[in-house]
């Protein structure tokens, strides 16, 4: 199991390295030049020449991709160009609004998937089952920017229920802020988990242990949810993990509709106006994330079942 | 008078007051009782379109920055709400024109800056007017304080700006603007001179009370301001970028003041939620459509003439803007001095002049790539200029660009048409600036270059006779769209809506001066 921790991890760091060189190229690869943006139409020469040395822009690409690491090895992600602000600071205070948003659409999403899917494999090729089906595949095609402003003007305008835009303060406050947006994000995965954990169920009711289970006089509930619904999750940890990416992405569009801080406005952001400090240490937190989330997603999978560290 | 400033530490008292009151809103039931409702308790709420990127006004980004600094802030003046372009009184008790290059003032005696920085002076004033033209300031904002020289120290309250030249901008720019606001010689001496996004010293009817970044500002009424009470205990400036996210809040009740998008401002015409109200101001924004001389397909001045008659402007406002915008004739907004009243080249296309014009030039088969930013407006527009182009026989190819691509575009030698939009301040010589031929392969992509229109930008900033600024401005402008590299397509329009608690102070152009906003 250490063994396959440390491969594991070994292969996220390269795909964090190579993820961050690809973004480093592609974000100098677009036009515009970077510091004429940054400073405006009426900075003077000397100053748009000041500013092109300190941020290496002078250089070659290789030298910049060079000076990158070199800084990010002494845990350097540099300065924002318009306050001045360690990069760093201004990463991590976003970070949490991002993170938040993000495991508050898992837990209720995984929540109800898990609950409709179990629920719909126990009562296969029911009313019930059908039903819960229809809600799936409703849900799983949603687009969620329709389902967040909707939500918006429903919960928010109409019946006045959540608040419309902010993060809120103190515990209840973000809490409350968080309901809207992560219900328009996770609605289409509570539809996809749910078809996932039902297939997976129904697959796992019909292996052996479960009809031994049965055969033993096991209560119908405890084979659902201990036997099977054990190892049917197992596809779901796995989706999850993967889905950080996919999630990450949405969180862009919820920061921006519900005018939420957070990490993927300020990728937007900062990719406009060609804030390239902002914009590299923003991909690597991101990209560390979705790294991690899915290592993570595998070696729980690994412990859950022993098969998954010889199946590479 | 010696006034000690210093800032009102919280009692105990005070504290447990409010601790009390945070924990009683934070046990109620969660989505029903912790919502916080704007115009709620003397509280504002506003929207800004992006968030505050610098305290220092020597390095303020323009509008975000400056509605925070006019309200932390002082000027010797500032700009008057209404609906004419105007200045009264701030810092100043007295400020007068003496000659041509002289202005002398006399600051009032009740100003201090927080944080026991004393009462403004003379001192600072000269230190904060100097240091935004001085080289190792490098201010980005420098151009606004024109021909600054100096400021003389007369008395501990009084002195004299002098300018090496005359510059009618003094009084519509650099004073009531972002470069106007004094902050503390001793504060930011303290402070090594820089200052990023904490304040080191304020002196304005509100202060800074916390910054949360791409969330909120909050500014608190400052007890030690011994000017008008300001209306507000707390205004609270949300950075919403995107407009129907801002209309949205808006309708919750979340926001006491927000622009509106065009595309809403019919919907709002018929009625504004929770007893709100509308207002349209014209802006200082200029649309137009720019032709580049020094490109081969554009030589021809016939066919310039021909693009410019067959574009109607009133088919692109309406496409584009949903007719809440009124055509422009030139690049300075009405109500500024040099705004014409009609334009050479009427805004209605005249399709049988500009084939008449085409037929003149001897061009066939003329194909031209449009350059626009990727904004909805700018891409419609586009296409209504492409459609209409089409009817003379030019086929337009519409080039959609990303802005940090797009405003690269002086670095562009393929540039052909360009549909271009800059904003301005309250003086025509700043719209004329970026005309000039210094601006050439900068920031005056279409590459117009006349002696004489850089002789009025030169000479009519010195000029304080208005109704002469007035007849010269309107000349540059003659002389723009003679060259035949212009269509003059619109200032937009600032439409707002604010709650019935609120009464708004703003600027001709719609710009919320938060000090002044009032209670209802």
């Amino acid at each position: 199991m250490l063994l396959y921790a440390i491969r594991r991890f070994g292969l996220a760091l390269l795909i964090l390295i190579v993820a961050v060189t690809v973004m480093f190229l592609m974000i100098r690869a677009v036009p515009g030049d970077p510091v004429q943006i940054m400073l405006g139409p009426r900075a003077t020469p000397e100053l748009q020449a000041r500013l092109t040395a300190e941020l290496a822009l002078d250089q070659p690409i290789w030298k910049q991709l060079v000076i990158f690491y070199g800084n990010l090895l002494q845990g350097d992600l540099g300065i924002d160009v318009f306050s001045g602000r360690s990069v760093t600071e201004i990463v991590f205070q976003q970070l949490p609004h991002t993170l938040w948003l993000i495991l508050g659409s898992i837990i209720w999403s995984a929540t109800l998937g898990i609950g409709l899917g179990a629920y719909a494999a126990a009562h296969p090729n029911t009313l019930i089952d059908r039903v819960t089906a229809a809600i799936s595949v409703s849900f799983v095609a949603a687009p969620a920017f329709v389902v967040a402003l909707l939500s918006l003007l429903i919960f928010a305008v109409h019946l006045q229920w959540f608040p419309a835009i902010g993060a809120g303060e103190g515990f209840w406050g973000r809490l409350n802020h968080l309901v809207l947006p992560a219900f328009a994000i996770g609605l289409s995965w509570v539809g996809y988990i749910a078809r996932l954990v039902r297939a997976s169920m129904l697959e796992v009711m019909g292996e052996s242990h479960i009809r031994t289970a049965r055969a033993f006089g096991i209560r119908e509930r405890r084979v659902v949810l201990v036997y099977a619904l054990r190892i049917a999750i197992l596809p779901v940890v796995t989706v999850i993990g993967v889905g950080m990416g996919f999630l990450l992405s949405s969180a862009v569009f919820a920061e921006i509709v519900f005018a939420r801080p957070g990490l993927g406005k300020l990728v937007i952001d900062s990719i406009t106006t060609r804030n390239y400090p902002i914009v590299m240490g923003s991909v690597l937190i991101s990209t560390g994330l979705f790294v991690v989330s899915t290592a993570l997603a595998d070696l729980i999978n690994a412990w859950l079942d022993p098969r998954a560290r010889t199946a590479n | 008078m010696k006034i000690e400033w210093t800032k009102t530490p919280v009692g105990r008292r005070k504290f447990l007051k409010g601790a009390t009151a945070l924990g009683a809103a934070a046990a109620l039931p969660m989505g029903l009782g912790s919502r916080a409702m704007a115009a709620d308790g003397g509280t504002l709420r506003v929207r800004s379109y992006g968030d505050l990127q610098s305290i220092d006004p020597a390095f303020s980004k323009g509008v975000i920055d400056e509605e925070i600094h006019a309200s932390i802030y002082n000027k010797l003046i500032q700009y008057k709400p209404g609906r004419e372009w105007d200045w009264q009184m701030d810092a100043a008790a007295m400020i007068e024109q003496g000659d041509e290059t002289h202005i002398k003032f006399a600051l009032r005696d009740d100003i201090g800056f927080t944080n026991g920085f004393g009462a403004m002076t003379a001192e600072d004033v000269k230190f904060s007017f100097e240091r935004i033209v001085a080289e190792e300031t490098e201010s980005p904002n420098k151009p606004d304080m024109g021909p600054l020289s100096h400021v003389e120290v007369t008395g501990e309250r009084e002195g004299t700006i002098v300018l090496k030249e005359p510059f009618a901008p003094l009084w519509s720019i650099a004073l009531p603007y972002i470069t106007g606001n004094i902050v503390s010689k001793k504060a930011w001496e303290a402070a090594g001179g820089k200052a990023t996004t904490d304040p080191v010293a304020e002196s304005g009817p509100y202060l800074r009370d916390s910054w949360l970044p791409k969330e909120k500002t909050v500014l608190k009424r400052n007890p030690d301001w011994k000017g008008e009470a300001p209306a507000w205990d707390t205004i609270e400036i949300l950075p919403i970028d995107d407009e129907n996210t801002a209309e949205i809040a808006f309708e919750a009740g979340e926001l006491d003041f927000t622009r509106v998008s065009l595309g809403s401002v019919q919907r709002y015409r018929d009625g504004v939620p929770n007893s709100g109200t509308l207002l349209e101001y014209p802006s200082l924004y200029y649309t137009w459509l720019g032709m580049n001389l020094d490109h081969p397909k554009l030589q021809n001045k016939k066919l310039r003439q021909a693009i410019q008659h067959a574009i109607d402007v009133p088919s692109v406002l309406e496409a584009a803007y949903f007719g809440a915008v009124q055509p422009s004739t030139g690049i300075i907004a009405p109500g500024l001095a040099g705004n014409r009243a009609q334009s050479l080249v009427p805004p209605q296309a005249d399709f049988a002049k500009a084939a008449e014009l085409l037929a003149e030039s001897g061009e066939t088969n003329v194909t031209l790539k449009l350059d626009t930013l990727n904004k909805t407006t700018f891409t419609t527009a586009a296409q209504v200029i492409q459609a209409t182009l089409a009817q003379i026989g030019i086929a337009v190819e519409v080039n959609v660009l990303e802005s940090g691509a797009f405003w690269a575009s002086a670095d562009n030698e393929d540039l052909q048409l360009v549909l271009n939009r800059y904003s301005m301040t309250p003086d025509p010589y700043y719209a004329t600036s970026w005309f000039t031929t210094e601006q050439v392969g900068h920031w005056n992509w279409e590459q117009f270059s006349n002696e004489e229109f850089d002789k009025i930008h030169a000479e009519a900033a010195q000029l304080t006779d208005q109704a002469k600024r007035d007849q010269m401005y309107q000349r540059a402008q003659d002389l723009m769209e003679e060259s035949g590299a212009y269509r003059f397509l619109t200032h937009e329009a600032t439409p707002v809506v604010h709650s019935a608690h609120v009464v708004p102070a703003l600027r001709p152009d719609g710009l919320a001066l938060l000090r002044y906003f009032g209670k209802a």
